[in-house]
């Protein structure tokens, strides 16, 4: 839907909120980059960021361009077996 | 034997969860077949008619000021063998069953109950008790703290890049998690050859049995059948055998 949109000329943000992260391999990025792309919420967490920036700086820094322009995003990612 | 089922959503953790806890039930032992996914699943493949068998709340109290350990835990003088026998659910070949996860009411219930889960699955004496659980997709609950009752987890894989992603980030929360488990893959829907080689490549796990895509075990689950019931013959649920003999002689060994 993401790339449809796209193709049809809008400018499309996806944004990845699942904890297990897999949309960018539908979008066409490749589960290599998907991988990559650090979650808002690590970075804000790890300490690059000291707040959240506004959503376009956010989506700058975090996200990755996809097929047909589509700007993906990934919200948060859960990465340690941490119990809670 | 206990173990964990953990994978992505809709890689067939939940029929291949319930025809092992059936298969283990016909061999003798007794069963507790485990279901902590809010969405569960597991009662259908295990051939009961209803999802519903949670533990009454007051099997549950909470922890005296000055005690140590988790916030709630059975009562006292229940301890985790009685609580089966009295309200795990009997299901076909007598695998017994209880449900954790699925929201019902408050989320202190939740709470309570889910510690009580936790509380059962790990003190069950695995001498004779099976231990079969099914962990809800992702990768959220598989190594935080819901599954580390199991001696083994079976991450199931499909042969698909967003299930092989999974797959790859479970393999490498269980590296971090320093309990002593066992984790291996089960190769799910598997269509090629090469299939198990590739789930192996990727997710760096071993690939202790492939279970083929099977139109039988699929339209077992459509009908909400067990499939071990609607299809005993079928090479998925052949395959899920062999997995049980082969965990069966590791653990004589």
């Amino acid at each position: 839907m993401a790339r449809t949109l796209a193709r049809s000329g809008k400018s499309v943000v996806a944004l990845d909120c699942d904890s297990n992260p897999n949309l960018g391999i539908s979008l066409g990025i490749g589960d290599d980059e998907t991988e990559r792309l650090v979650s808002m919420r690590q970075a804000l967490d790890e300490g690059e960021e000291e707040h959240a920036g506004d959503w376009s700086t956010v989506l700058d820094r975090y996200g990755s361009d996809g097929p047909d322009g589509v700007r993906l995003a990934v919200v948060s990612r859960i990465d340690n077996p941490e119990p809670g | 034997m206990k173990v964990a089922f953990v994978g992505k959503g809709g890689a067939g953790k939940s029929a291949i969860a319930g025809t092992f806890a059936r298969i283990l039930a016909r061999r003798g032992t007794p069963v507790l077949a485990v279901d902590s996914d809010p969405m569960p699943g597991l009662a259908f493949s295990l051939g009961l008619d209803s999802d519903e068998a949670p533990m009454p709340d007051d099997t549950v109290v909470e922890r005296k000021e000055g005690e140590s350990g988790p916030r709630f835990r059975l009562r006292p003088g229940l301890d985790a063998t009685e609580a089966v026998e009295r309200f795990a659910v009997t299901g076909p070949d007598g695998v017994r069953f209880l449900q954790f996860g699925k929201v019902r009411g408050s989320d202190t219930n939740l709470f309570r109950s889910s510690l009580a889960f936790l509380q059962i699955v790990r003190e069950l004496p695995d001498d004779r008790w099976n231990v079969v659980g099914d962990l809800p997709g992702g990768t959220k609950q598989a190594f935080t703290g819901w599954g580390n009752f199991a001696q083994t987890v079976l991450i199931v894989v499909e042969p698909t890049a967003h299930s092989l992603l999974s797959g790859r980030r479970l393999a490498r929360m269980a590296q971090m998690d320093d309990g002593p488990q066992r984790v291996v893959a089960v190769v799910s829907k598997a269509r090629v050859p090469g299939d198990a080689e590739l789930v192996a490549r990727r997710t760096g796990l071993e690939v202790v049995v492939s279970v083929p895509w099977d139109e039988a075990l699929a339209e077992a689950e459509r009908r909400r059948q067990a499939p071990i019931d609607a299809a005993p013959d079928c090479p998925a649920v052949k395959a899920v055998e062999s997995l049980a003999d082969l965990l069966s002689e590791e653990m004589v060994r």
